[in-house]
């Protein structure tokens, strides 16, 4: 098999699709953040649900960090680099 | 890559051993006698100089193995970073040291040609096209501008927990977003703030050159995962002012403190920048 094809083992196939799954939902939980933010921005929530909407978020985040624990990923291994339309996720701040 | 939209040679045609002739690139033949410092691609004949119908201009050309450069062989050739790059790097090796003593047009990566007469053939038809190229590079060289973002600390500081005063008394949850939405602000203030200093740094270069582009930065991929490149740019610049450009281009790094900014000039390099012909190389 030469240089650059892919080999379908399924260890590998499992594991590249998990990592595919988390980029997913970390996709999803960045665009929430970002609504959240804009909901705020906009002050039209009450407080409670600013401190319900915020928990919430707050626990996806700790979810996220465990998932990727126990999948042994790190946040930034999990991205899709779409040509030229740049990365799928947010990169680090800078 | 070019390689596919050129002419290749069909290997077998003519048993293993049929040659191509790989083009390099084209200067003027008043340049003083120049002999090949570079072996050129390996397993090719010797590079050497090839006279161009209509006089004035010469092209640097070696004779290769047909086989090792036809459409299959370069795309797998080409899709191997190690094999892609050598082959730049002999590419490049060979128009830097033809470009020693006079402006010389690079050809792209691989400009390859069934045989010489089809070379001559093809590139007198470009005459026109390499006599403005030289013309306009004659006396100047490309510099190169790069602009990166290179964080001292590491990027994702530890959130400052419950110190902002406005979430004093709420929720933890509240308190969550109210860090959430500083994040972001400072990412879109600080990315803002980076791009104003990339298209300040291209201002000021570009008021030294005759001509510039700025080009795609590369991806992280390329320069480093916590080094995004913001500005990537090349500028073609007499060489009586190069020296200024280098200094105007250097007094700017290190003056914007608190953003981590890189600032790089380099050169000078052949113009690889300013020699291409409207549409492509059109061999």
């Amino acid at each position: 098999m030469t240089g650059s094809r892919v080999d379908l083992d399924a260890d590998n196939a499992a594991r590249d699709l998990v990592s595919l799954v988390l980029t997913l939902i970390e996709l999803i939980r960045q665009l929430l953040e970002r609504q959240a933010v804009r909901r705020l921005d906009q002050a039209d929530l009450t407080p409670e649900q600013e401190e319900r909407l915020g928990t919430a978020l707050m626990h996806l985040d700790q979810a996220m960090t465990d998932l990727c624990a126990h999948h042994d990923l790190r946040r930034e291994d999990l991205n899709l680099h779409l040509g030229p339309l740049g990365p799928l996720l947010a990169e680090n701040p800078w | 890559m070019t390689a596919t939209d050129l002419s290749l040679p069909h290997a077998g045609t003519a048993g293993g051993d049929a040659t191509a002739t790989c083009v390099f690139a084209v200067r003027r033949d008043d340049a003083p006698e120049w002999l090949p410092e570079s072996p050129g691609h390996a397993g090719g004949g010797p590079v050497g100089l090839l006279a161009l119908p209509g006089g004035g201009l010469q092209a640097v050309v070696q004779p290769v193995a047909a086989a090792d450069f036809t459409e299959e062989a370069l795309r797998r050739r080409l899709s191997d970073p190690v094999e892609l790059e050598r082959c730049a790097r002999t590419h490049h090796a060979v128009i830097t040291a033809a470009a020693a003593d006079g402006p010389v047009v690079p050809l792209p990566l691989a400009t390859l040609f069934t045989g010489v007469d089809r070379a001559v053939a093809a590139l007198a038809d470009q005459r026109a096209h390499f006599l403005a190229a030289l013309d306009r590079v004659t006396g100047r060289a490309e510099w190169a501008v790069k602009v990166h973002v290179e964080p001292s600390e590491p990027a994702r500081a530890a959130p400052d927990e419950g110190t902002d005063p406005a979430t004093v008394g709420t929720g933890a949850g509240a308190a969550y977003l109210a860090r959430v939405r500083g994040r972001e602000r400072d990412r879109r203030a600080r990315q803002e703030a980076v791009l104003r200093v990339a298209g300040h740094v291209h201002e000021v270069a570009a008021a030294f050159a005759v001509a510039a582009v700025r080009r795609t930065p590369h991806s992280t991929e390329i320069t480093g995962k916590d080094r995004p490149q913001v500005l990537n740019a090349a500028y073609l610049v007499d060489d009586a002012r190069a020296a200024e450009l280098v200094a105007a281009v250097r007094a700017l790094d290190g003056t914007h403190t608190g953003l981590d900014v890189h600032i790089e000039v380099s050169g000078p390099w052949v113009p690889y920048s300013f020699t291409r012909s409207g549409e492509g190389t059109g061999l």
